[in-house]
């Protein structure tokens, strides 16, 4: 049976010419705001042991992951996930290094995705996670480094919104409720489903939080949320992180990124190992989030090495994707170099020199000029050398 | 600007929606006169309607080439997807319910039974959720034929008087959960141009309420 031999998996594409140059064009740019930022980069193994991806708070839905077994049976993933590896490598060999670590990565992570939705299952991601170090001034870095990432590919229509997991964990604890129960109202808040979030509130018997979780959902926007904020969520709990978070808006808006960021405390994402800040980039043109970021302080700990951390990647195939609208053709060489016989290596030569002087040559490989040339006009080279005892520069 | 576009279910949902629209005040004209058109305008509000079947609907809004949805919760409930669900329509009400044939007990003995349904997931949710193994069959058409015809033990369907039941000697063994429309909004959407959808958002649910 090899009816598959002429296809790719569903998921999966070859990248071609202008895709991969808008490809490659995100990554050299975002790379470079990295390096000089101080991040260096690792590159984690391509599969990994299963158990990785599966610990019991943090873990990955059996379902998403592409698995396969090594000779000695155990199983093994293709990596769905980026920060678990890194995760494992610094409580592990990066033990004993100095704090914080600062790493970046640019690798491809895979997910089976459900069939004929469009989606794929191969995507190639960028990030930075910082760990050992928390606080408020690693948010703010890891905030802005998002925003100028996204910059740094070109992209001027684009919103990073930020948020907190702090609100919906404090409030729901005062509800003392079931964990299925919990999730429950963590979905409804998550997808704004008010209908059913104000149905199932309705029952509950303290109003004050039932109240403030009613409408977390609808606090987002731009600085006005703060205020709503304040006066929504009066708990004294959670003061902190409604202080905290403004302090972090405001220090954006004072590096002339208010007009990229917005808030939106009803982020409440699934099996997360968020733990603090949380925030997400959308651009124009998108249909999903080309960003994904935030604190992830218990993670650490399910490798053996509790330590905060706080880190983001972005989707390079998504924001290549938008990019690529905007590129010029991928431009055909300057120079077709055709040699009679016997002239193969002075030709060769003289690509050596075209080289040198900054242009682009392709060494023809046909046996006559006028294939050359013929080559050359469908190709759009619009230069031809005929190399003999002489150097004929034909222009087409 | 790109007009804000919304996909409705075209039938009876398009026309409930068409309903609301108009006492809002739109001008609905392009779509009582649609012909065989699929994008519609409603300019004075910048507002282009798309007409689409029920799951497509949910396609469109969760790649976000459709900003907003109307749809059937059923529809939600069978093919999921991550979008937000910010207000129910209140048209478009049903149930669905567990339906067997007329006097049988569908829950006697310990034989696995089997299922037909065009709602193969909901189905498998509401057993897995009671532990119980069901077989579940797809059908497309008139699921009520399955338990006549001895093909299944029973049908999970949406069932609106229930006169279809009782026509062809079926009555209904359980309600699982009502159903009615819902406005769908792609989330990336919702941020990048909150302003203009929630104007629209607020439109409809005051209508709703009216």
């Amino acid at each position: 049976m090899l009816k598959n031999k002429l296809i790719t998996p569903e998921g999966t594409r070859d990248l071609l010419f202008e895709d991969c140059m808008a490809r490659r064009q995100v990554e050299t740019r975002i790379k470079e705001l990295f390096q000089n930022r101080g991040f260096s980069e690792v590159i984690t193994p391509g599969i990994e042991f299963y158990d990785v991806f599966s610990s019991e708070h943090h873990g990955i839905p059996p379902e998403k992951m592409y698995k396969l077994t090594d000779h000695k049976g155990r199983i093994l993933a293709v990596k769905p996930d980026l920060t678990m590896p890194i995760a494992r490598m610094a409580a592990t060999r990066l033990k004993g290094q100095t704090r914080p670590l600062q790493l970046y990565y640019d690798q491809n992570v895979y997910a089976v995705s459900p069939t004929l939705t469009g989606r794929s299952d191969e995507t190639a991601q960028m990030g930075i996670e910082i760990i050992g170090v928390g606080g408020r001034r690693t948010d703010l870095e890891v905030l802005v480094l998002a925003i100028e990432a996204l910059q740094s590919c070109g992209l001027t229509d684009f919103r990073l919104e930020i948020g907190h997991i702090g609100f919906f964990n404090t409030l729901i604890r005062r509800l003392n409720l079931s964990d299925e129960d919990a999730e429950e109202i963590r979905e409804l808040i998550q997808t704004k489903n008010f209908p059913s979030l104000n149905d199932r509130l309705d029952r509950m018997a303290d109003r004050e939080t039932a109240d403030a979780l009613k409408q977390l959902p609808a606090l987002f926007g731009g600085a006005e949320v703060f205020e709503q904020a304040a006066e929504i969520l009066h708990f004294s709990e959670l003061s902190a992180d409604i202080e905290s978070l403004r302090a972090i808006y405001e220090a954006l808006a004072q590096l002339g990124l208010g007009d990229k960021i917005s808030v939106d405390l009803g982020i409440v994402n699934r099996n997360d190992y968020y733990t603090g800040i949380v925030f997400r980039g959308y651009v124009e043109g998108l249909g999903t989030t080309a960003l994904v970021g935030g604190r992830y302080d218990t993670l650490l700990s399910d490798y053996g090495s509790p330590e905060p951390a706080i880190g983001f990647g972005i989707d390079v195939d998504a924001v290549a994707k938008v990019l690529r609208n905007s590129l010029p053709p991928l431009p055909a060489p300057d120079v077709l170099v055709f040699a009679e016989e016997g002239y193969e290596v002075k030709a060769l030569l003289e690509i050596r020199k075209l080289t040198a002087h900054g242009f682009t040559s392709e060494f023809s490989v046909f046996d006559s000029f006028d294939e050359s040339r013929r080559y050359a006009v469908k190709k759009g080279i619009r230069t031809v050398y005929l190399v003999n005892e002489d150097l004929v520069e034909v222009r087409l | 600007m790109r007009p804000i576009r919304i996909a409705l279910t075209k039938g009876r949902l398009e026309n409930s929606t068409v309903e609301l629209f108009e006492k809002i005040g739109y001008n609905c004209e392009q779509l009582r006169n649609k012909g065989r058109k699929l994008i519609l305008e409603i300019p004075e509000v910048n507002l282009e309607v798309v007409l689409a079947k029920a799951a497509d609907v949910i396609t469109y809004v969760e790649h976000g080439v459709c900003d907003m949805g109307v749809v059937g919760k059923d529809t939600i409930m069978e093919y999921g997807g991550s979008f937000f669900e910010v207000a129910d329509l209140g048209f478009g009400k049903c149930r669905f319910a567990l339906a067997v044939k007329k006097g049988s007990d569908f829950y006697e003995g310990y034989a696995v039974k089997t299922i037909a349904t065009k709602y193969p997931g909901v189905a498998r949710s509401f057993f897995a959720d009671k532990g119980m193994d069901v077989e579940i069959i797809k059908i497309e058409g008139s699921v009520e034929l399955a338990p006549l015809l001895g093909l299944s033990d029973g049908i999970v369907d949406i069932v609106e008087t229930g006169t279809t039941l009782r026509e062809n000697g079926l009555e209904v063994a359980e309600d699982l959960i009502s159903l009615s429309a819902r406005l769908i909004v792609n989330s990336a959407s919702l941020k990048l141009r909150k302003k203009e959808l929630e104007t629209i958002i607020t439109a409809i649910q005051n209508a709703v309420k009216a």
